[in-house]
């Protein structure tokens, strides 16, 4: 019994200094970052800025955050982060449902029909042409319906589902339940850690992408925020191809912290409150019972 | 619960459902789309601007509506359509124009996307890019604009001059309207007089001078940071050094060398180059990081007092000075003059050409107002406004020069290049002045470079207004890649001279060959 | 146990099938193929109907002729690839910076979901997963720019605490003994909070009975995170893993473009990064396609394979 509690001790010493060494380090950036936005340019530029702000000042963050544009932005990549993870997480489901039956037939041509279109695609000009034929372009629907199903969500999804004990299915089937009810009355309240992590890999793959935005969206009216953040971050590393007049609009240091900040903040949000799926583990037995 | 799955259930299968026969209604040949709609829009436009219909268009009664056009610019930081001078365009052309804006990163690819598709833009502006412009224009995606400018286009004719025109020709056809650059030199060596006067130097005037300078910046330490001072920083991707090149007589990418136009790896003088830019690196005078610096680290260790001196452009001026006077107080700092090297040359790289093209797209629906457009917006006094804004609210005039008011000139003219479509090539380069004097350190430090030294180090960069030549535009990038990277590792040291022959075959051999050809054929037409 | 069990249980199930059971199963079970409906039709429009785009890289492509217009060549990009000098280098490249990253990242994400998980103060667990997931949504050219001051030999802090302990400070990006240890390090330090979420969420997954009954049996902490965490998890890390070599040509272009330098070619330079200094500003959409289906490829044949051995050594496989 002693023995065990030594054991306990030591493990429980190792991983809270590994984690505490691990949170510190990956700190860094986004403190720098931070103190980046709320410092002075002239520090920022001289290179005083590390964690720890110099002439603190909020007028940037103030300056960012109350741009039209900048609302605009954030407006439209919520709507679309919202819609497009519903609209995913349901469709993905659906999916991976009947994929996770193996001995339904056609389901392993289907998978590996999938896996395929994880490696090969068709690049960017006929995509490009095809959501111009489906007359989305300048259309919210060109960022969602691209990317309405991940294919690595939906194997993470079908490969959770067939961990759960068949037993659980078997039982309604008998009562004459038919696969969708078992799907939504069964299977899908007892995936919540799955559906939230994939929730929020597609909230975040929604949020983040200025890709298809870029691609698809033309009118500034529709931009999202990682677009605007995209131009803004990027605008740095061009500018020995930039006029002078170019350089001189080029925006500051500080404004380019402050936007990243901004940006950034409203999706890191969303994991906190997902966090309690994965806290405590599901409880099957209660339902089987 | 369950209701609220099923409302999810039907909007998904409603959303496929409006994609599928989205789809389905437009399924003609979906791998030609681009052509398809390209040749549909412009069977109608490209008569509309032809001699058919000339007639009637130029009689046509002035109050006929005037249509919404579409105009296409590059990435600015504000909306085209919010920002003043859009609504100051609208009233004095009376067109109301739509803009959109491409995206700062991979704006190539999506100007390609849209000029391939055909996206009806009546007016589309970016970076002046040769090897794209040129494409564009042969295969066909581009609106004539000679025959349009002839009939609707008095003022673009006073505005533009010939040789710009002529630079721009494609086949004899004129596809585009250039912005021309507005000042010649871009860079040169900031360096820390205040360190000069505590050492009791004097500005260097000659490649040596300058390499006694740094020794001195290195031994003897007036920045008080110990070992730690950076004689000369530069940014790592830049290793041909403005005015140290020039002092080499090789300013621009490519120089005269007894009448032929040769790249500097193939300059005899480039071994002598790089023999004096490794000494400087050898002796820790050059950053002995430049290779890993980024813009922004090149300009902090300047700016906080680590680096004696550094390579940038007169318009990084007012950020750098604001931050080193108020990192080092004491800190006072000037361009070096163009430096002479060990044979007597001298020189900064001066620009020619183009900063920007308007072109009008073949797919656009209104070319004949596009074109209208341009010509209003080079009116003398519309253009003016345009460029400076109006006296006594945007800016003042004192002898000739021309003054912003600050904070309005910021504000509201600021981004004003973005909406030109060519200028007014004579009076522009005054106009222009104004956005200069919008900081007096930036100011003093232009006006040194491009006013106060003399002519004869301006060299110009013969190529700047050469014409579209096709081996050139397709290997230039590549090459000058490619030279980049081997005289880094020259000056670095990780490569040695021993193989610059090899390297200058395999250069040679990449498309060198080919361009020099082209090049040097049509150079040997404007020195005759 | 039972996860096992089900897929065990599967496979003689569906071997044994006969063309009549078989068409019984689809016929009982056509809610199911109604569910997949909208899967299909995303899978269809969206990712083959623009397939034919892989034709580009057999061609010359025009943007403005189109796919009809362009002119074939053949494997002539192809050929442009394999044959330049560098390639085999930059294949060498690729494939030992993936190697690295494979054998050395990969695991850590399982350790971390381990040990947050035996983690009992919610505030110190909570507080670390939402610290460690952070960098992931910094992107590369800002955390290269970190990097590039950290790592800094004079003044940097890495090599601030190097002097400090009497050694001769490092030059960790210029140095080819160094960068592929930098990017494999920096890389890790940027995704291995993001990628232990899907790992987490396993052990989140797990019947807590099963932790219970072990409890009760007298099992340690250290006992139940291997008979218990471990196997619970093991079809995600066997998914995840397959999944990953399929990605093992693409060994962090977007990193090392912000990272490297011409000083570290040798030891940096991947296939992507390769590609867009060869390509750059050139619009060349042929060259660029026929890598990618060469990494696309490579990615899916190394799937297939990776499927195979799982099944057959593990019984256990994606499809």
């Amino acid at each position: 019994m002693r023995g065990k509690k030594i054991g306990d001790y030591a493990l429980d010493s190792v991983i809270y200094i590994c984690l505490t060494l691990m949170g510190l380090a990956t700190l860094l950036p986004f403190a720098n970052v931070l103190s980046k936005s709320i410092s002075e340019e002239w520090a920022i530029v001289a290179g005083k800025v590390g964690i720890i702000p110099v002439g603190f000042q909020l007028d940037t963050m103030r300056f960012v955050v109350t741009s039209s544009q900048f609302l605009h932005a954030l407006f439209i990549s919520a709507l679309v982060a919202v819609i497009g993870t519903l609209a995913s997480l349901l469709v993905t489901a659906m999916t991976a449902y009947p994929l996770s039956k193996r001995e339904l037939p056609g389901t392993g041509a289907l998978i590996v029909l999938f896996i395929f279109t994880m490696m090969f695609n068709g690049g960017i000009i006929p995509n490009y042409l095809l959501i111009r034929q489906l007359d989305l372009i300048n259309n919210l629907g060109s960022l969602i319906l691209p990317a309405l199903v991940s294919v690595f969500n939906m194997l993470v999804v079908k490969s959770y589902f067939e961990s759960l004990p068949p037993s659980l299915e078997e039982s309604a089937k008998l009562e004459g339940a038919r696969n969708y009810t078992i799907l939504f009355r069964i299977i899908l309240p007892l995936s919540g850690p799955v559906l939230a992590t994939i929730g929020l890999f597609y909230a975040v793959y929604y949020w983040n992408d200025y890709f298809n935005p870029m691609l698809y969206i033309n009118s500034s009216s529709l931009k999202p925020l990682q677009l605007y953040l995209q131009d803004i971050v990027m605008n740095a590393d061009t500018s020995s191809a930039l006029s002078a007049d170019d350089l001189m609009n080029v925006p500051a240091e500080g404004v380019r912290s402050a936007t990243v900040i901004a940006s950034t903040i409203p999706i890191l949000l969303v994991y906190p409150f997902l966090q309690k799926y994965f806290i405590k583990g599901v409880l099957i037995g209660s339902v089987k019972g | 619960m369950k209701n609220y799955v099923k409302l999810f259930l039907v909007t998904a299968m409603a959303v496929m459902l409006v994609a599928l026969t989205a789809c389905s209604s437009n399924n003609g040949g979906s791998d030609n789309a681009a052509n398809a709609t390209n040749s549909a829009d412009t069977a109608d436009t490209a008569n509309a601007g032809g001699e058919a219909d000339a007639g009637d268009a130029a009689n046509a009664p002035s109050d006929e509506p005037k249509p919404e056009l579409k105009r296409l610019g590059i990435w600015q930081n504000e909306d085209y359509n919010t920002y003043p001078v859009a609504k100051m365009l609208e009233e004095k052309t009376g067109y109301k124009v739509k803009y959109d804006m491409l995206p700062q990163d991979k704006y190539a690819e999506k100007q390609n996307l849209i000029m391939s598709s055909g996206e009806p833009y009546d007016l589309v502006t970016t970076f002046s890019d040769m090897a794209i412009y040129s494409d564009y224009a042969q295969k066909g995606a581009l609106v004539d604009l000679l025959p349009l400018i002839d009939k609707y286009g008095p003022n673009i004719k006073t505005a533009i001059s010939q040789q710009s025109m002529d630079a721009l020709k494609v086949d004899g056809k004129l596809y585009a309207i250039p912005t021309a650059v507005t000042y010649e030199v871009n860079n040169s060596i900031l360096i820390r007089t205040d360190w000069l006067d505590k050492l009791g130097l004097q500005m260097p005037t000659t490649t040596d001078e300058l390499t006694a300078v740094l020794k001195a910046f290195k031994d003897k330490d007036p920045g008080g940071n110990g070992d730690q001072d950076v004689p000369l920083t530069i940014r790592g991707d830049l290793p041909m050094l403005d005015n140290i090149v020039g002092a080499f007589g090789m300013p621009n990418t490519w120089n005269d060398v007894d009448g032929q136009l040769v790249p500097r790896v193939l300059d005899p003088a480039y071994k002598d180059y790089i023999t004096y830019m490794s000494d400087l690196y050898k002796q820790g005078l050059l950053d002995k990081e430049f290779v890993v610096n980024k813009d922004a680290t090149a300009k902090e260790k300047f700016s906080s007092g680590k680096a004696g001196a550094i390579i940038v452009h007169w318009a990084d001026i007012p950020t750098i000075s604001d931050a080193i006077t108020k990192s080092v107080p004491d800190a006072k700092f000037a361009f070096v003059p163009a430096l002479k090297g060990p044979a007597g040359k001298a020189g900064f790289a001066a620009n020619a050409g183009f900063d920007r093209l308007t072109f009008i797209p073949k797919a656009s629906k209104h070319p004949e107002d596009a074109i209208k457009w341009i010509n209003a917006s080079l009116d003398p006094e519309t253009f003016k406004d345009l460029a400076i804004g109006e006296e006594g609210k945007h800016y003042t005039e004192e002898n000739g020069a021309y003054m912003p008011i600050l904070p309005i000139f910021n504000d509201e003219r600021n981004l004003a290049n973005n909406y030109m479509a060519g200028t007014d090539e004579t009076n522009y380069p005054i106009y222009w002045q104004a956005r200069v004097h919008k900081s007096p350190v930036m100011f003093e430090a232009f006006d040194f470079l491009n006013n106060k030294q003399p002519a004869e180090v301006k060299i110009q960069n013969k190529l700047g207004l050469a014409p579209y030549m096709p081996e050139y535009a397709k290997n230039n990038q590549q090459l000058e890649t490619m030279v980049g990277d081997y005289t880094i590792k020259l000056i670095a040291g990780a490569e040695s001279l021993s193989g610059l022959e090899a390297f200058q075959a395999k250069y040679k051999a990449a498309g060198e060959e080919a361009s020099a050809k082209e090049i040097n054929a049509w150079y040997a037409t404007t020195t005759k | 146990m039972s996860k096992a069990e089900m897929t065990i249980q599967a496979r003689p199930a569906a071997a044994a099938k006969t063309g009549g059971r078989r068409w019984k199963l689809v016929r009982g079970n056509l809610d199911m193929y109604a569910l997949l409906l909208p899967g299909l039709v995303f899978l269809l429009l969206f990712k083959y109907t623009p397939m034919y785009g892989i034709l580009i890289a057999f061609q010359d492509f025009n943007i403005f002729a189109g796919i009809k217009g362009s002119e074939w060549v053949g494997l002539e990009q192809f050929r442009k690839l394999i044959h330049s000098d560098e390639f085999l280098q930059v294949l060498f490249n690729t494939l030992l910076i993936s190697l690295y990253k494979i054998v050395i990242l990969f695991p850590i994400p399982i350790v971390l979901a381990l040990f947050l998980n035996e983690v009992r103060r919610m505030f110190f667990k909570r507080t670390i997963q939402t610290i460690i997931y952070l960098p992931h949504f910094l992107s590369w050219v800002i955390i290269s720019g970190l990097f590039i001051n950290i790592l800094s030999p004079s003044g940097g802090l890495v090599n601030e605490v190097i002097r400090s302990l009497g050694g001769q400070p490092v030059s960790f990006l210029t140095e080819n003994d160094w960068f592929r240890s930098v990017v494999v390090f920096t890389a890790g330090w940027k995704e291995i909070g993001w990628n232990a979420i899907v790992f987490i969420a396993a052990i989140a997954g797990i019947d807590q009975e099963q932790y219970e009954a072990a409890a009760i049996d007298g099992a340690g902490r250290i006992r139940q995170m291997i008979s218990i965490s471990l196997p619970g998890m093991l079809p995600t890390i066997m998914l995840m893993f397959i999944l990953r070599i399929g990605s093992l040509l693409e060994a962090g272009t977007e990193q090392i473009l912000t990272m490297y330098n011409p000083l570290v070619y040798d030891s940096g330079d991947v296939i992507g990064t390769f590609v867009y200094r060869m390509g750059l500003g050139q619009q060349d959409y042929s060259f660029s396609t026929a890598v990618g289906l060469f990494n696309s490829a490579v990615g899916f044949l190394l799937i297939v394979i990776g499927n195979m051995l799982s099944r057959k050594f593990l019984q256990r496989s994606i499809w």
